[in-house]
């Protein structure tokens, strides 16, 4: 244990928060679809390694990470509309477990497409040159591309957020999660919002995917490793609370990045265990409303 | 206080001072009160007064924020909800509340069934004695019986809120809780059902909740009257009726 | 979600029809249709894991199709039931029937933790946290690599001879294999039926059917759903120890969220809250998995494509849909 200076914990505990502005942006557009649409995309982890996948497609074909950071989410956000349109739609109003079992399905086909197209095996990612090395934070050496990842995650949220706040769509928005009926009674065209959402979700995953390729290399079954994790910061945030997304997903980055320092043969489970905990203690989650779980 | 001598001093439930708050919003404030054993008791009040959660409290769907409920004399403020039956308490739901796909009979079998046994996983339910002959007296008490075969999701408003108030006697509970059982019903079905509460009414302590205050007046030993969460009135029927306080609120309502 | 199948399974009042009668007497049905398959099957390896897989589908489906809990974490109730099994034979060398015991019981126990924290959750929490659950239970298997072999799967669950009442039958032989393994998933069915026409069984269904009325008449909900979840570990174990059997090898896969995915369209695919739907949809899959990988590699686009339009057409599944058209 002498060798581990304060200072070693302090560069960890940044990396776990680059590594859970990772899990945020993920779970953000899951905790969106699913406040809206009540809708639990089990296709999300899919739409992530889309979205790792179409950046890679970008640099085969000689375009540059910046330019995949623009395309990714316009991509894989397409084709989440497209997803919502003519495959979940019909699904409204006949139980809410129907959505999740398409989505299941969808993953299945996004990724054996994505086998046939790009191989089996994993690729790796280079990072941008632009982003190579450590910079001095101060406490000591960290990777720029981290420090990249965490500015882009608050960049996303800060969109999103005046998104949500300043624009009217993000007002019916925020009113229909509260309560769809009175969107509906307002007179608006609740479908094109639910659409606009789960393009916006998706999207958001498919940056997710593109941001995380450079730390862990890309392969097809990436999508559903990231799955169970953000369900579990789901869960121990609260679902459909965009805070909770946030703040949870920066925990669970942080105890996966301190049980891998400090026990690292634990670092698989301990997210699971937090979750276990918060499931005994507050079982809706810290901003879960306690209605929806029971 | 004198808690102890509830069971025999005519009182079959009580609430001390309780209140419910919801999130910030304050649905019940500070209510106490004691509901007589054997009599026909309404809750009343215009909307939004609180009726509904008082029912809740009192029915232990949810524990109050603060204060206690006491039912023949034994705090039950915590008990979960399931204990209720097993201690003669029955409710009916506001929203009608049946076993959709199950026939009419099997509805009040499986709530028969709870009493007896809930969690034998060998021995043939059809093996049960006398569930079956019991559910049909009950369909009979409640005038359902011949919809018995037929699945309860098929069944008129006005028969799935008789078959509820079937299985609710299933326990053959002490004390009956209705929650609007008048809701959505045609007058015909209404009175009906009015027949039927008062009919029960003479072997149990029924309470009720209720919107429209003309229906219970005729009916109701005892009445409360709910305003803004708070109690406003309690007292008998021709009391409530005289009571300025209860003309502005909720008859003055309807006046302008 | 199980609309028509179980209105029909309560149908068998006293009338004297044909299919009621079948329904009645579902479990020796079933019985016999497993005895005869592998004389219509010509690959017997393939019917005896059609057996098995439909017997962790039946398991999922007492909990999914019956209950109404939609889990997403059925691999670690599988896979613990292999493990269990498999270590009792390999570390401890113990006689294959104990094993057998071991594993369903191993499969009871894990319900038994997952479901303590699962069911304190409902509807889609439920399938997030089963399935977070199983993903850790995945992990802690793997680094257990004493007992588990860890990436490697556990090896050397060689049992050649099953002997019972020193009658001694070949295990290495196809078919008697497939019939050692199709008596315990007959005593499975059995018992599944008795479960389904007990007092337990209709509390099932009212907890299913209506959890709020089902509390107020008396049914503890969560404990119901907790013990059926045990309930239905116990047959996913079993399941999971007679693979163990089967393949001589547990293969980490087994815990893997794959198989929990699997199990979930095997349900759907042959109708869920069916009685012999999971055998229907088991089949389906696995005859897919097998033709089409004879083609192309990529066997899952079209599981996954026929799944989807289960999902999106036939919510009723395979024998569901059957089951519908016979009844009207």
């Amino acid at each position: 244990m002498a060798g581990l200076s304060l200072d070693l914990i302090a560069v960890q505990l940044f990396a776990g928060l680059a590594l859970g502005a990772i899990y945020v942006l993920f779970a953000i557009g899951l905790s969106l679809i699913f406040g809206m649409l009540t809708v639990v995309n089990f296709a999300h982890g899919a739409f992530f390694m889309v979205g790792a996948y179409v950046g890679l497609f970008v640099l085969m074909m000689g375009g540059n990470f910046w330019l995949a950071l623009v395309v990714v989410p316009l991509v894989v956000g397409v084709i989440g509309l497209i997803v919502e349109r003519f495959l979940v739609r019909p699904l409204y109003g006949r139980g809410i477990d129907y959505p999740l079992l398409l989505t299941f399905g969808l993953s299945y086909i996004m990724v054996e497409l994505i086998r046939i197209a790009f191989g089996t095996t994993g690729y790796p990612f280079d990072t941008p040159e632009l982003l190579q090395g450590a910079v001095d934070i101060g406490i000591g050496y960290f990777p720029l591309y981290r420090l990249f990842v965490l500015g882009a995650a608050a960049v996303v949220l800060l969109v999103l957020w005046l998104f949500l706040e300043k624009t009217s769509y993000g007002l019916i928005i925020r009113a229909g999660a509260r309560d769809p009926q009175i969107v509906r009674v307002l007179g608006v065209d609740v479908s094109r919002v639910w659409l606009v959402v789960f393009g916006v979700g998706t999207g958001i995953a498919g940056l997710a995917g593109v941001l995380a390729a450079p730390l862990q290399g890309v392969i097809p079954e990436m999508g559903s490793t990231i799955l169970a994790e953000a369900f579990v910061v789901t869960v121990v945030g609260g679902m459909g609370s965009i805070g909770g997304a946030v703040i949870a997903g920066l925990l669970v980055g942080v105890v996966v990045s301190m049980t891998s320092l400090f026990a690292p043969e634990m670092a698989k489970v301990s997210i699971f265990a937090l979750m276990a905990i918060v499931l005994l203690v507050r079982p809706q989650g810290f901003f879960g409303r306690a209605g929806l779980m029971s | 206080m004198n808690s102890q001598s509830d069971a025999d001093n005519g009182v079959i439930l009580r609430t001390h001072d309780v209140s419910k708050t919801f999130g910030k919003f304050r649905a019940l404030k500070n209510i106490s009160a004691s509901f007589p054993r054997g009599a026909i008791t309404s809750i009343i009040g215009p909307n939004g007064a609180g009726k509904s959660t008082y029912f809740n409290l009192l029915s232990g769907a949810f524990p109050p924020s603060s204060g206690r409920v006491e039912f023949e004399g034994r705090d039950v403020t915590n008990v979960p909800q399931h204990k209720f039956a097993h201690m003669g308490v029955a409710k009916s739901f506001q929203i009608t509340n049946v076993f959709p796909l199950l026939s009419t009979r099997e509805n009040v079998r499986v709530a028969l069934q709870a009493l007896v046994s809930c969690y034998d996983i060998w021995r043939p339910r059809a093996k049960l004695p006398g569930l079956a002959e019991k559910a049909d007296a009950l369909l009979m008490q409640v005038g359902i019986w011949h919809c018995r075969d037929r699945v309860a999701k098929t069944l008129a408003h006005g028969e799935q809120r008789a078959l509820e108030i079937g299985m609710a006697l299933a326990s053959d509970p002490r004390l009956l809780l209705l929650d609007e059982p008048t809701a959505g019903m045609s007058p015909e079905e209404t009175r009906v059902m009015m027949d039927l509460i008062v009919k029960l009414a003479r072997e149990r302590t029924v309470i009720l909740v209720e919107h429209k205050m003309k229906l219970v007046m005729g009916i109701s030993d005892r009445v409360l009257v709910l305003h803004h969460g708070e109690l406003l009135v309690d007292g008998t029927p021709s009391e409530v009726r005289q009571d300025q306080q209860v003309k502005r609120v909720y008859l003055g309502q309807r006046e302008h | 979600m199980s609309d028509v199948p179980q209105t029909i399974a309560d149908a068998s009042d006293r009338s004297n029809s044909l299919f009621d009668m079948a329904v009645r007497h579902r479990a020796i049905l079933a019985s016999v249709f497993l005895l005869m398959f592998p004389l219509i099957m010509p690959f017997k390896a393939l019917a005896a894991n059609i057996l098995i897989y439909g017997l962790y589908a039946l398991g999922f489906n007492l909990l999914f199709g019956f209950l109404g809990l939609l889990s997403f974490g059925h691999a670690a109730l599988f896979g613990t039931g292999a493990y269990f099994c498999g270590i009792a034979i390999v570390h401890f060398g113990l006689p294959w029937y104990v094993a057998i015991l071991i594993g369903t019981l191993g499969g009871a126990g894990m319900a038994a933790i997952i479901g303590v924290l699962a069911v304190r959750t409902r509807g889609i929490y439920f399938a997030m946290v089963t399935m977070a659950l199983a993903q850790c239970v995945y992990y802690l298997f793997y680094q257990a690599e004493g007992w588990t072999g860890g990436e490697n799967g556990l090896r050397g669950i060689n049992v050649r001879v099953i002997d019972i009442f020193g009658l001694k039958f070949d295990f290495l032989d196809p078919l008697t294999r497939y019939y050692v393994i199709a008596a315990f998933v007959i005593l499975a069915l059995f018992v599944l039926s008795r479960i389904l026409a007990s007092p337990f069984g209709a509390v099932i269904e009212a907890v299913r059917e209506n959890e709020a009325r089902a509390r107020a008449s008396g049914y503890n909900v969560m404990l119901t759903r907790l013990l059926t979840f045990i309930l239905s570990g116990a047959f996913c174990g079993l399941a999971g120890a007679l693979a163990a059997l089967h393949l001589s090898i547990v293969p980490i896969e087994m815990l893997h969220y794959e198989t929990s995915g699997m199990v979930v369209m095997m349900a759907l695919l042959g109708g869920m809250g069916t009685f012999f739907g999971p055998f229907v949809g088991a089949a389906v899959f696995m005859l897919l998995e097998n033709l089409v990988s004879l083609w192309t590699v990529h066997w899952q686009l079209i599981v996954g494509a026929v799944f989807v339009a289960c999902v999106l057409f036939f919510p009723a599944g395979i024998w569901g849909t059957i089951l519908r058209r016979i009844h009207k």
